[in-house]
């Protein structure tokens, strides 16, 4: 279990981190949302060691991370880094030996990794050959290539195409079936949404909405309700609160307020009533508020 | 120490695979050869032709005849620059102009030596003996100094800034925010330093090794003086002392920028520090036995350039050799720590130039 526990960071009078807290369960695949410069990278440079914290913890297992923890972790970092004019192939094993995989063990976890990403023809190519998209699977690769115990990615999906989102979320998912805790920042909410067990929405340092997907889109779901009504005769809403519209030969009414069981019966006396209900928000929707 | 010696491999893969490093070093071999071969370019032979008309002149040993029919032939030879002089019938000498001096005595001795013997003497010639230090090779040992010189700034100067421009690729790119999440600062600093000093050091050898082997082709190992083997590895020792101290420097100003632009102007203290330590090394190959290069000899970093040239160029007691090695050595590892403790601190901090007093607190 990895847990990070009220950090803070401030860069002169600015404050990046005020009091950021999460805990990611093995197995758990965490989404990490937020605005640009609300503390995201921050916050993963933090657990990384690439930064340090002016107070929190990082802890993994309810101890504080050490560096030989963290010589087991998976790192993207949000500015892609690799060895330009170094091969793909060679440049994945090379991590992994830094990571300390022995040379054989690095040389096959290369191979397994290249045709998994769908590198194999590019494997004998310099890095700066590459187009930006392959160059973040290889990216990717360096951070997988050592089986890592956690992983921490920042901004994975940006810039990639369906298919490699695709091949990128189910490697994703494969580690968390293997009982890693997985991070991930991201501003596609619906990949956040599909794939994550649970997220964490980060503001000005602050997180302001955080926890399981489900959980937290019934927690802001004081949705809107939304009522569909056919053969009505019109007026029949005019006392109601909301907005009617008319699509076809249906009436649609959205209530933002107003007693759900009176506007039921009037719907029921009105017509036939085909759909009532509230509407779950979208992750996106729950950003929204949470930010705004 | 297994991340550092991972790093140095990469280093040495990576750079001994480029067109740059392989040309880099035929070159500098090339250079060196050429230089062995430069005393026997530059000073021609240094024997006098001189033509002969009617009785030929007893031999010596810097003087080569070449007989002509008269003396009608033999004034048109000097005139035309055929030969340096011509002697006629073992009695006058036709020199174009003024006679060189230096021929003019060896021919005066030669023909009084024709009629000594002619006389039925002979002469027992001067011995000769040194009561002072041993001068024959001064000349040679101050050549060689001087390109011990040139050799070691160039070579030092050279793998220092690939250290400093690797710092910075690895800053630059943000690699080294993966690096160091699987290996220390210091196992990442001192994985480049000692790959690419090894390949300095074969670049060293290389040209050592071609030096030789063409001052043997040319017949100029003869001339070399004694002791040319401990002249060598004395290079080697402090070639090796000289890159630890200026490559650290070069890695800790390295680490204070994140583009190569800006590599240069962050890096002239270090340039500096070398220039001046070249001066200095080239002021002692000219005065090996000056105060001031028997002085500098000891003071790091100047130590590293004046004190190889001065082993070459005079004969310094075991002694002083050893305590400047032990200062230098002493030098070398106060900067690398100093440039450990900078670099693990600037190398993370993208973006702006970072400010040496940020970081050295």
């Amino acid at each position: 279990m990895l847990e990070i526990d009220g950090l803070r960071k401030r860069y002169g009078d600015k404050t990046a981190l005020d009091g950021v807290g999460l805990t990611v369960r093995p197995g758990e695949m965490f989404g990490f949302v937020g605005a640009n410069g609300a503390g995201k990278t921050t916050t993963m440079r933090i657990v990384m060691g690439v930064l340090d914290a002016d107070s929190g913890e990082v802890r993994l297992g309810g101890r504080p991370v050490t560096y030989d923890d963290r010589r087991t972790f998976g790192y993207m970092p949000e500015e892609r880094g690799l060895y330009q004019k170094m091969k793909v192939a060679e440049q994945i094993e090379y991590f992994g030996r830094l990571h300390g995989l022995a040379p054989a063990a690095a040389r096959s976890a290369t191979a397994a990794l290249i045709e998994r990403l769908g590198l194999v023809e590019r494997s004998g190519d310099a890095v700066e050959a590459l187009s930006l998209g392959n160059q973040q699977r290889v990216q990717l690769a360096v951070a997988l290539v050592h089986e890592p115990a956690v992983l921490i990615l920042d901004e994975p999906f940006s810039g990639l195409d369906p298919l490699a989102v695709d091949a990128l979320a189910e490697v994703l998912k494969d580690r968390a079936a293997a009982g890693v805790p997985v991070i991930f920042s991201s501003h596609q909410l619906d990949l956040v949404e599909r794939l994550c067990d649970s997220v964490g929405i980060i503001s000005a340092g602050r997180m302001v909405a955080y926890g399981p997907v489900g959980e937290l889109r019934e927690r802001e779901g004081r949705g809107t309700l939304r009522v569909v009504v056919r053969d009505a005769a019109p007026g029949w809403a005019d006392g109601l609160p909301g907005e009617l519209t008319r699509e076809g030969d249906r009436d649609v009414l959205l209530c933002e307020e107003g007693d759900d069981q009176d506007i039921l019966r009037t719907a029921i006396g009105a017509g036939k009533v085909e759909h009532f209900g509230r509407r779950q928000p979208t992750l996106a929707e729950i950003f929204r508020e949470a930010v705004a | 120490m297994n991340g550092l010696w991972l790093v140095a491999q990469r280093e040495i893969r990576t750079r001994i695979r480029t067109k740059s490093y392989l040309i880099s070093l035929a070159v500098s071999a090339v250079l060196v050869a050429a230089l062995a071969f430069l005393p026997k370019v530059l000073g021609g032979d240094d024997s006098y032709d001189v033509g002969v008309v009617g009785q030929a002149p007893p031999p010596a040993a810097q003087l080569a005849y070449s007989r002509l029919p008269d003396e009608a032939a033999a004034r048109k030879a000097v005139v035309d620059g055929d030969v340096d002089a011509a002697l006629v019938n073992g009695d006058k000498v036709l020199a174009n102009g003024e006679l060189d001096q230096r021929l003019g005595l060896i021919l005066e001795s030669v023909h009084r030596d024709a009629q000594i013997r002619a006389a039925g003497l002979t002469i027992t010639p001067l011995t000769v003996e040194s009561v002072g230090a041993d001068a024959r090779y001064e000349g040679v040992r101050t050549g060689i100094a001087t390109l011990i010189v040139m050799v070691l700034f160039f070579l030092l100067i050279y793998s220092a800034m690939f250290v400093a421009m690797g710092v910075v690729e690895e800053k630059g790119s943000r690699i080294v925010e993966i690096l160091l999440t699987s290996v220390r600062p210091w196992q990442l600093l001192g994985g480049k330093i000692v790959g690419l000093g090894a390949l300095g050091l074969v670049n060293l050898v290389v040209v050592i090794a071609a030096g030789l082997a063409a001052s043997s082709a040319t017949g100029f190992t003869a001339d070399l003086p004694p002791g040319m083997g401990g002249i060598v590895v004395s290079a080697v020792i402090w070639f090796v002392l000289g890159y630890a101290f200026f490559s650290a420097l070069a890695a800790a100003f390295g680490s204070l920028v994140s583009r190569q632009e800006e590599l240069n102007t962050v890096l002239t203290p270090m340039t500096m520090l070398m220039m001046f330590t070249y001066l200095t090394a080239y002021f002692a190959a000219v005065e090996p036995a000056g105060t001031v290069a028997r002085v500098l000899s000891f003071v790091p970093p100047f130590s590293s350039m004046v004190m190889p040239v001065r082993t070459a160029a005079v004969d310094v007691p075991l002694v002083e050799i050893l305590v400047s090695g032990a200062l230098m050595a002493v030098a070398v590892v106060a900067v690398l720590l100093g440039a450990a403790r900078v670099y693990r601190r600037a190398v993370l901090r993208t973006g702006a130039r970072v400010r040496l007093g940020e970081v050295v607190r």
